[in-house]
């Protein structure tokens, strides 16, 4: 993780935008799909409801997680409000975390407990990427390069990590070929094309064999 | 809108309430439902491939230095990458260790930047 944000970093200062835009996503989105596609598509200008959407749309994969760590942590008749605090800081890692580490927590005690170690994540990972952003400053071209590359590697293998059905295989193919595709049409939607056309088609298509079969 | 203002509220407006709004889902759900619908199952296929369409968006128009590696030599090291992550028995750290260091190899013998 600590790499991949060392990687966002580097990939901000390659768009020449600053380190704020950097910063602030991290804060505020929490999430380094989304916050790739922010920084990006801020870089480029892009039009807001273009933003929005496909911002929108990588966080989708987010509500799983928080429906499987939220149904761990929550107590009954406790107030609601730590639960609705605790999910901003919800993403890939902490549900790794919790689902290894909460068993032996009591369970009043996970709340606080992952609020904490959300807290703690989020602030390494502003200098994280704070960091990267140096390096890529002061680093020769190459290694700079292999910097921003961490970033992409990082989503690329965590989707083959996360992958359990053929249609998981079926749209990592098909949004990398259509996406590209779309971005010769569509620059502003290219990641909403991908993403929908490539996304549906995996679903349509292994969807039939799960009924033939 | 342009300035510190304008990427604020774009922040705000296009990242945090886009984002989490499906956080908020999440919470109320995780109080009613059991997660696995068809619905869930077509929302899953269109996160993974926008996810993949970032990604090849990222290697086919690249951010930065990252432009002045060749395009074979980026689609070799993530080839080499995944290859990695299965080899090493699906170790998600292997296969982007093997990504960046593939990259890094094939920038060297092509003569890269």
């Amino acid at each position: 993780m600590a790499a991949s944000f060392i990687g966002f970093g580097a990939l901000v200062r390659g768009l020449e935008i600053g380190l704020l835009p950097g910063l602030l996503s991290t804060l505020f989105v929490w999430a380094l799909p989304g916050q790739v596609v922010l920084v990006n598509m801020y870089a480029e200008g892009a039009a807001f409801l273009a933003v929005a959407a496909a911002v929108t749309l990588t966080a989708v994969r987010l509500l799983p997680m928080v429906i499987l760590v939220i149904s761990t942590v929550r107590l009954e008749g406790a107030p609601r409000w730590p639960l609705y605090l605790l999910a901003h800081f919800i993403a890939v890692t902490i549900w790794r975390i919790a689902e290894d580490g909460l068993e032996e927590l009591d369970r009043p005690k996970r709340v606080p407990w992952l609020l904490g170690v959300g807290i703690t994540l989020m602030a390494s990972m502003l200098v994280m990427a704070s960091t990267g952003y140096y390096l890529a400053q002061s680093l020769p071209p190459l290694l700079a390069a292999c910097l921003i590359f961490l970033t992409p590697s990082f989503f690329f293998i965590s989707l083959f990590a996360s992958a359990r059905f053929a249609m998981d295989y079926l749209a990592i193919g098909a949004g990398a070929v259509i996406g590209p595709a779309a971005y010769h049409f569509y620059p502003d939607f290219d990641l909403l094309v991908g993403g929908l056309v490539g996304g549906t088609l995996a679903y349509l298509v292994t969807r039939r064999r799960r009924r033939g079969s | 809108m342009t300035g510190i203002a304008g990427l604020i509220v774009l922040t705000l407006a296009a990242g945090w309430a886009t984002t989490y709004v499906w956080r908020f889902a999440g919470v109320y759900l995780a109080e009613r439902t059991a997660p696995d619908s068809e619905v869930l199952m077509w929302v899953r296929a269109v996160a993974t491939a926008l996810v993949a369409a970032l990604v090849a968006r990222l290697i086919v128009a690249p951010p930065g230095l990252l432009a002045t590696t060749a395009l074979e030599a980026r689609v070799g090291a993530m080839a080499l990458g995944v290859a990695a992550f299965y080899v090493f028995g699906r170790q998600t750290g292997a296969g982007v260790v093997a990504a960046v260091v593939s990259l890094f190899g094939i920038s060297w013998v092509l003569g890269g930047p």
